[in-house]
């Protein structure tokens, strides 16, 4: 865990080397300078702000020498003490042994500090201006000295992510590289493009670690929220959270902050019940919030768990049909897992009240289209009476996604693997057409199925999407992917591989075809468009729900 | 919920007042590293309470209570020092600085002395 401790004692070492490079900067003013009253008054505050802080943070040492420093420092500004060249000597010597000391805060085996220097410093500060026999001993240059720097630079987000998009066409160029040698099968490219290929991995890598933060820095701030929202509820809450050293991209934490604090309101007012409610269901006065994230293979999942009402299935049902998503029958026949994603339809809440904290118009949607923004994937579990659990899974990273590659009408296209569940080849037969769709049993689950093609490039008033006989061959290839709780097989014609791909954004005039997340371009220099599979969901079920209303007249 | 302005140079000071009054739950509505800056923010923001270092890069601390003591006579201030500055607090003291805090502080004598002064209305 990246603690506060952690943090403070980088913010020290950080500012007690910028402290440390002005000391010496400031020093060399002075011996130029002797009287510059404003160059002392540097020196003196920075000393003064390395004694308050290694005081704070517990560096006695670092503490202590700064602390004579100052002393010898302010005996000059009064002019009790000449800056004289034994002095100016032991002057430097102090502040090189402050950056030692800087340096080696994380060294065990650092010894002593040398005492004849610290004897000097003593000499000095006591103003024993007879003691000086000590004084000759020191060098006046020490020419072995290193120059050195801090280990910690600031930067700015909007820097790594323009190094973040380079690295993402260089990506593309060295694919198109390695294509290329292969096809030219020359020996010299091909070691060429191998190595260019192991490197530009190595960058992209570095450059996406250089992004990434610890989950800690979100959740640090919510015991904080928890505690005023709880008491603006009367509501007594627990908090646990765990995982604060899971590494995420910066954005995408950025982008999931208020959707998180959104859950996390929702819990507290929605879920948890007031003490006395609990009382008499005879669960703990106190309701329960666990905050946990972890690293799912290449993504980090969020679970936001509460032990409070739950939420009422026959409730969320009745107003799926009241607000007449679904015909009746169908929202009978509709799986909990399934009901529940409604929750995230834009205007979906079942909250009566509005309170100060949430029921105020941003509902679960708004958390949804963040969540969908990033390529994430969230899901509710919840049960009555017991609580309601929320899962987010996220990408670690924003750059390079992992895609499953396949072909429809001889164009490429992409599927990100954080929204396929599986893969699976069917016989024609096994498809069946049932309310003006096709669906399959795959693995003992009735699968809607959509012909991509049917759906991608036929006509709207033509299109069939229940009709086997537009469907190529014998055996069918179903990539069954999953959004907010609902499975659909999509046929393709092609297979081909699991890839990291770079996925840029569209430019016009295809941005205006919602369908795609973007584009990404092949080894071979084709152009593989990238499918945004909430889009290609909701498009399904509205063409589905067209149809539908088509057939009953 | 009380809003505080913290002055001072250095951003580890910074940081460790931010963390202890933000987790007692205060808001913190900025944060000067001088006196400049400071005295724009104290005007900008008109916070409950303002923590001030003493020794800052381009005014004394004394200047800057001065300064905003002159624009908002009530406005309530806190000086912050180090041993050794006993002269530069006592002089705040009678310029209108309502407590002080010596570093290096612990985190209950910053928050008994911010609420106390916040208490006295």
């Amino acid at each position: 865990m990246k603690s506060r401790e952690q943090e403070y004692k980088e913010i020290f070492v950080a500012e007690a080397l910028e402290y440390f490079d002005a000391l010496n900067r400031l020093i060399s003013d002075l011996e130029k300078r002797p009287q510059d009253d404003q160059v002392l008054a540097e020196i003196f505050r920075m000393l003064h702000n390395l004694k308050a802080n290694a005081k704070a943070i517990g560096y006695l040492q670092i503490s202590d020498v700064s602390h004579k420093l100052e002393t010898a420092f302010s005996l000059i500004r009064n002019k009790e003490l000449s800056f004289s060249d034994e002095v100016v000597t032991v002057l430097f010597e102090g502040v090189d042994l402050l950056g030692e000391l800087i340096h080696n805060i994380d060294n065990e085996s650092y010894g002593e500090p040398d005492p004849v220097l610290l004897r000097n410093l003593d000499i000095i500060v006591d103003n024993l201006s007879d003691s000086t026999i000590e004084l000759a001993k020191v060098q006046r240059y020490n020419t072995s000295k290193n120059l050195s720097l801090s280990e910690l630079v600031y930067i700015q987000i909007k820097k790594l992510d323009h190094l973040l998009n380079l690295v993402g066409e260089l990506v593309i160029d060295r694919d198109r590289i390695v294509s290329i040698s292969r096809e030219l099968d020359n020996s010299e490219l091909k070691s060429v493009s191998s190595h260019l290929n192991r490197i530009t991995e190595d960058l992209q890598y570095s450059i996406m670690d250089a992004r990434l933060v610890s989950i800690g820095s979100l959740f640090n701030k919510f015991p904080r929220i928890v505690r005023d929202i709880a008491n603006a509820e009367k509501k007594e809450v627990d908090m646990v959270m765990e995982g604060y050293d899971i590494q995420i991209d910066r954005n995408i934490l950025q982008i999931i902050t208020d959707s998180l604090l959104h859950l996390v309101r929702n819990a507290i007012t929605h879920g948890i019940e007031k003490p006395e409610i609990r009382a008499k269901k005879n669960k703990p006065r106190n309701g329960n919030l666990s905050l946990i994230a972890r690293n799912d293979r290449e993504n980090v999942l969020i679970q936001l768990t509460d032990d409070g009402k739950g939420i009422d299935l026959v409730q969320v049902r009745r107003a799926i049909a009241e607000r007449q998503m679904l015909p009746e029958s169908a929202v009978a026949n509709l799986p909990d897992s399934e009901a529940l994603s409604y929750l995230f339809e834009p205007g979906f809440s079942l909250a009566k009240q509005v309170t100060e904290f949430s029921g105020r118009g941003v509902g679960l949607d708004v958390v949804k289209n963040a969540v969908d923004s990033i390529g994430g994937r969230i899901r509710i579990d919840s049960e009555k009476g017991k609580g309601t659990t929320f899962t987010l899974q996220l990408p670690t990273s924003i750059a390079v996604k992992g895609a499953l590659l396949f072909e429809v009408d001889e164009i490429f296209y992409a599927i990100p693997l954080l929204h396929t569940e599986q893969v699976v080849a069917i016989e024609i037969d096994e498809l069946h057409e049932i309310g003006g769709v096709l669906v399959a049993d795959i693995f003992g689950e009735t699968t809607t199925v959509v012909y991509l093609n049917e759906l991608l490039n036929v006509k709207e008033q033509e299109m069939r999407l229940g009709d086997k006989s537009r469907l190529k061959g014998l055996v069918q290839n179903i990539i069954i992917v999953s959004y907010n709780n609902r499975k659909l097989g999509i046929i393709v014609d092609k297979l081909y591989r699991q890839q990291d791909i770079v996925v840029k954004p569209l430019s016009k005039p295809l941005d205006a075809v919602d369908l795609y997340g973007g584009v990404t371009l092949l080894g071979s220099g084709k152009v593989c468009l990238v499918l945004d599979v909430p889009a290609i969901t909701r498009y399904f079920i509205s063409r589905r729900q067209v149809m539908a209303g088509e057939l009953n007249i | 919920m009380k809003r505080i302005l913290i002055v001072d140079d250095s951003f580890y000071m910074r940081t460790m007042l931010k963390n202890m009054l933000t987790d007692a739950g205060y808001e913190i509505v900025g944060e000067a590293p001088n006196g400049q800056t400071a005295m724009e923010l104290a005007k900008e923001t008109k916070p409950d309470l303002i923590t001030l270092d003493v020794i800052l890069p381009d005014n004394t601390g004394l200047d800057v209570l001065k300064g905003i003591k002159a624009e908002q006579p009530d406005m309530k201030v806190i000086i912050v020092s180090a041993v050794g500055q006993e002269v530069i607090v006592n002089e705040a003291m009678e310029h209108g600085a309502l407590s002080y805090i010596v570093k290096p502080f612990s985190e209950e004598k910053v928050l008994e002395v911010v609420s106390q002064v916040l208490k006295e209305e």
